[in-house]
């Protein structure tokens, strides 16, 4: 559980061999690294509870991993929204030529997967990338060493502030840009179908149940990005080669690991609310 | 006391150090030097817990710190203090809030009280104008300056220096020597010093361990490495390019 640990990864196996080794290599290597996650989280979440949290460094995180997004994501998740609109309202109108569905239907995808999804690939890429080449940056420069030196738990330091600041900012993030896919979900069905925004503003098809998805969906990627990306950063190895292979690694694992989360959470959510 | 016993790391299939054993007697300043990548800092960081060994016992006082987890190392490195190679001072905190921090996390001081005490410390190393200053707006001797006042805010019994001169200019680097030797001298510190830096070694040793290949290739004093007739040696310390030695 160490995160010293990771610094010194080496794989076990040989470098060479055949298919199965390559295979083996892989797994075990996955294995591995899914304990190592594992670990950051367990320790992350007991400095949490226990320790005392530093509300600057928390305010910082949430000013990099929140305001700094917010453009990118209301660009993105505009444009989303506009082409679910187009894309369902043309296929609809080839079943049924009747669009009053068309933003409750838009709507409860949009609450129970499309938002937090998009919202949490994105900051993947963004944020993900961001704590990987910061820590990562730090290891290779001996500064994480130095925090340990002066009695500081570098996931108490770095994690922390950083898995608090996503958790709060995924989820405002995420409200933000489904407001802002519904404007442009609206604009575009009433210039292209002609349907009022009245219409559109339909939610009969938004359950508690999907609201509640939702939102675990929203917990589940805010502490997931920082988490595996701040294990990327702590496991990196090397120079500046070093911290760009970390960042790569950080930007693949967390969205990863977004859309086997959705996959769990949505498939729990179909289980526990049929 | 410091002890390695025997002491083996390997980095996958390199290895680096094999059956490494010495002793460091209070108060001495001992040097460890060597080609580059011998493991002069590898050895060193497995002191404080920073890498683990293989195989082998490191000894503080006593005590098999190479055996300790996580959590126990915490004590170690409170009598056990460090200054990088690259001084390794946090950039997004000031002069003063980098001595702070060791004051803050090891003995739980207060935001304020750590750092008076801060400040009374960078004064020590001549640098307490500069206490508000960022890292970045500093030269290296400067940084490194920081760096150790830093090391030192716990008053340490020992302090390991990681190439403390390399990278700073003549003056900076004597300035740095000197602080070492007073350290010893004057406040019974143990200075383990891992240089390349000829005027470093030859100036303030006690004692010196020349690594090479992994393992100890001569200890002993300065009076020793510059009589012994070891080629390898020899090459080393007078600095020349043709010989035996293999990098």
């Amino acid at each position: 559980m160490s995160v010293d640990a990771n610094v010194e990864t080496t794989s076990a196996l040989p470098s060479e061999g055949g298919l199965a080794a390559s295979v083996g290599r892989a797994v075990f290597e996955a294995i591995d690294s899914a304990s190592q996650i594992y670990g950051v989280l367990v320790r992350t979440l007991y400095y949490v509870a226990r320790a005392r949290i530093d509300r600057d460094a928390v305010i910082r995180q949430m000013y990099e991993i929140g305001n700094r997004s917010v453009f990118l994501l209301s660009v993105v998740i505009g444009f989303i929204g506009m082409i679910f609109v187009l894309q369902a309202g043309l296929q609809m109108q080839r079943v049924i030529p009747d669009l009053t569905m068309l933003g409750a239907s838009f709507l409860e995808l949009l609450v129970r997967d499309l938002a937090p999804s998009i919202v949490a690939l994105m900051l993947a890429t963004r944020v993900g990338a961001g704590i990987a080449a910061e820590i990562g940056s730090m290891v290779v420069t001996e500064q994480v060493d130095a925090l340990r030196m002066c009695g500081a738990d570098p996931v108490d330091y770095l994690v922390k502030p950083r898995f608090l600041a996503s958790l709060i900012m995924t989820t405002m993030l995420t409200l933000w840009s489904g407001a802002v896919s519904v404007g442009s979900g609206m604009v575009t069905a009433e210039v292209i179908f002609q349907v009022s925004p009245r219409t559109f503003w339909n939610l009969h098809l938004v359950h508690a149940s999907d609201l509640a998805t939702g939102l675990t969906k929203c917990i589940a990627y805010g502490a997931a990005i920082p988490i595996v990306s701040s294990h990327c950063g702590l496991s990196t190895f090397g120079g500046s080669e070093g911290v760009g292979s970390a960042t790569t690694r950080a930007v693949v694992q967390s969205s990863l690991a977004v859309i086997v989360l959705n996959f769990i959470i949505s498939s729990a959510a179909f289980i526990a609310f049929k | 006391m410091i002890s390695f016993r025997n002491v083996c790391k390997s980095f996958g299939p390199k290895r680096v150090l094999t059956d490494v054993s010495f002793d460091i007697a209070d108060g001495e300043v001992f040097f460890i030097i060597g080609a580059s990548g011998v493991g002069k800092s590898v050895l060193i960081k497995q002191l404080v817990g920073l890498l683990r060994p293989d195989a082998g016992d490191i000894l503080l006082d006593g005590d098999e710190v190479s055996r300790f987890d996580e959590e126990a190392m915490y004590a170690v490195r409170k009598k056990c203090a460090m200054v990088f190679q690259h001084s390794t001072l946090f950039d997004s905190l000031t002069c003063l809030e980098n001595v702070a921090l060791p004051l803050r996390k090891h003995r739980g001081l207060g935001p304020r009280e750590a750092l008076v005490a801060a400040r009374e410390r960078l004064s020590q190393v001549h640098m307490q104008e500069f206490g508000d200053r960022y890292p970045a707006e500093l030269g290296d001797g400067m940084k490194k300056r920081v760096a150790i006042a830093r090391a030192l805010t716990l008053d340490p019994r020992y302090v390991l220096f990681d190439e403390p001169t390399t990278s700073l200019d003549l003056v900076s680097a004597r300035r740095v020597d000197k602080l070492i030797r007073e350290l010893a001298d004057r406040l019974g510190v143990t200075c383990i010093v891992v240089s390349h830096d000829l005027n470093s070694i030859f100036g303030i040793a006690t004692r010196i361990a020349m690594l090479y290949k992994g393992q100890v290739r001569l200890l002993g004093t300065p009076a020793d490495f510059r009589g012994t007739t070891d080629e390898i040696i020899q090459q080393f310390i007078q600095g020349r390019a043709q010989g035996p030695m293999e990098t």
